[in-house]
């Protein structure tokens, strides 16, 4: 069964007077949201505030009750949704990874059942994986369970990717990532967003996340939009308490100079350490089960320096041990102001930088997760 | 004694039997199964019926045949499915309804039809549960089989009984020795299968 591309760009998607009833209540109210092409467009709020039955409703998942939801002006009700949902790239926080499919059948399923060739099909995995920074040899005929979740969700990404839609519906996507790996995760999706310059629509809870990578915010409660606006707009005229609150709360302004960097750090664990001795390739597999995008690498008590998965993996080309391929990285003291930990990331272009208690690792300063404290 | 060509000929009876039976078994079950999915009220008939035969037991379920269907092969089979279904259609009910329900919200998601659904994503998932129950099937029928000679179905059964009635233990183990390495060759043969079909992913 082959589907027709039904279109190649998003100009605008239009919710006109949408309402959803559940049972007593409504899920969503008199909703009325244009989303503009090639934006990036949170959706956020509180739970129940309908933000999820909102995103749902563009790809028909659930049928609005009143109101018309139109992509490029054509009504999504005259649209099989079969078709409608093959033209929309799908990201959901659970991941959904078919576990009795190998990655590359993962990837390639949408467009196995498009009658796409078989060789086109492998190529397009391919181009895909690369995409995500997975080596296609390496990962095509892995299961999922064999992957860490941050493996499974550049997964996840590449599977929406597959058929080439220009509209993208993300559920939380790294919902249920740790924070450090959700970072990098997120910095990522940004230069990849950059790249493929699509519309995204984006549900979240995680009101740093909307900041870092909204275009527009779409503020929902209790079934309504609030507010919706670039994240300047939200911080610096707020419609109401509780978008004040949602963006600003716990933010209070704190001063920078009176901070030290133990205040602001995350803590380390154990699980970061590497061995120096450690073969590359060892350590790709060592680091995906611990679920670890980035390790540092101990000499003793000695730090030699840090490692990114994403490096480690070309390491079917040479054989090489971590000694040869930590790169050096920042180290401050726990008392070290803030401020200067900052400029000197900022000097030294890292993101990253590990903090030493003499010769004992204690924790992990990430800028973005600095900035977005101290707003 | 005991002909080796008797003990041959009652063997492929045997195995003629068992297969048959676990292959009508199965085109049964799974369109039962899949149905159960969709009524609540086919599920709880098929769950409460394979049950209660599964209750009863195997040689009254052998020996009500009689009054309504004769004896003879038919008999025999109908006999030995009643009993073989229960395992195929319970796992393989358990095997499609126990899917991860973000697996199939993903795969309505992505543009995926029931059909497809079913094909690619139900099906596959209910294999590990689904073998599981064909072997067991397959081991309850073989030792059924035996059972059914005694209404005509012919068999190993038949020289086991022989053997049995006449006290002659030669005779006897012609019968229970070749019975015997059926269901080892059924267990090995379908634990073989299932990992064919069944890849890596279900063990860690």
């Amino acid at each position: 069964m082959q589907t027709q591309r039904l279109f190649d760009r998003i100009d605008s998607i239009q919710f006109r007077g949408i309402t959803k009833k559940y049972g007593e209540g409504f899920a969503v109210k008199d909703l009325d949201l244009e989303i503009i092409g090639g934006e990036l467009l949170i959706l956020i709020g509180p739970s129940g505030s309908g933000k999820t039955t909102t995103l749902r409703m563009i790809n028909r998942m659930i049928e609005q009750d009143e109101g018309s939801v139109t992509i490029n002006e054509i009504d999504t009700k005259n649209v099989d949704p079969v078709r409608l949902r093959r033209n929309i790239g799908y990201v959901i926080q659970n991941i959904g990874l078919f576990p009795h499919m190998t990655i590359g059948e993962n990837i390639g399923l949408v467009p196995k059942l498009e009658k796409q060739s078989k060789n086109d099909i492998e190529e397009r995995v391919k181009t895909l994986l690369e995409f995500v920074s997975l080596p296609p040899e390496m990962f095509m005929n892995r299961y999922p369970k064999q992957l860490s979740g941050g493996q499974q969700q550049r997964v996840g990404l590449a599977r929406a990717m597959a058929m080439d839609p220009p509209l993208f519906l993300m559920d939380e996507p790294f919902g249920a990532l740790d924070p450090i790996l959700r970072k990098q995760l997120q910095k990522e999706f940004l230069k990849i967003k950059n790249e493929i310059n699509r519309t995204i629509v984006f549900v979240t809870h995680d009101i740093e996340e909307a900041l870092v990578l909204g275009d527009r915010i779409a503020i929902m409660d209790q079934g309504k939009l609030v507010q919706v606006g670039p994240p300047e707009e939200l911080i610096f005229n707020p419609e109401n308490e509780l978008v004040a609150d949602i963006v600003d709360n716990q933010r209070k302004f704190k001063h920078m100079d009176t901070l030290k960097v133990k205040d602001l750090m995350s803590p380390f664990e154990e699980k970061y350490i590497l061995d120096l001795k450690t073969q590359a390739c060892d350590a790709v597999d060592e680091m995906t089960n611990r679920d670890l995008e980035t390790a540092f690498v101990f000499d003793g008590d000695e730090l030699l320096g840090q490692v990114e998965i994403v490096d480690l993996m070309k390491c079917r080309d040479r054989e090489e041990k971590l000694s040869e391929l930590a790169k050096p990285i920042k180290s401050f003291q726990p008392t070290d102001s803030v401020a200067f930990a900052l400029s000197e990331m900022k000097n030294s272009g890292k993101y990253l930088a590990i903090v030493m208690n003499s010769k004992k690792p204690v924790g992990i300063l990430v800028s973005d997760e600095v900035l977005l404290k101290l707003i | 004694m005991v002909v080796l060509e008797t003990v041959l000929d009652a063997t492929w009876e045997h195995i003629v039997l068992v297969y048959t039976t676990l292959f009508v078994s199965i085109a049964v079950s799974i369109p039962l199964a899949f149905g159960a999915l969709y009524s609540k009220k086919l599920e709880f008939i098929i769950m409460k019926f394979a049950n209660l035969v599964q209750a009863v037991p195997s040689f009254a379920v052998v020996a009500i045949m009689v009054p309504f269907l004769g004896i003879g092969f038919t008999p025999a089979l109908v006999a030995i499915m009643l009993r073989a279904l229960l395992p195929i259609i319970k796992n393989t009910y358990i095997g499609l309804s126990n899917v991860d329900p973000a697996l199939i919200d993903y795969a309505e998601g992505v543009g995926l039809s029931q059909w497809q659904i079913h094909r690619h994503i139900r099906l596959p998932n209910a294999y590990p549960a689904m073998f599981a129950g064909i072997k067991f099937a397959g081991i309850l029928a073989n030792s059924i089989a035996v059972l059914t000679a005694f209404i005509g179905s012919g068999g190993l059964g038949e020289i086991i009984f022989q053997g049995l009635i006449g006290y002659n233990t030669s005779t006897l183990l012609a019968g229970a020795i070749p019975a015997i390495m059926l269901a080892i060759l059924i267990d090995v043969s379908f634990t073989m299968l299932e990992k064919k079909v069944t890849p890596e992913y279900s063990s860690e």
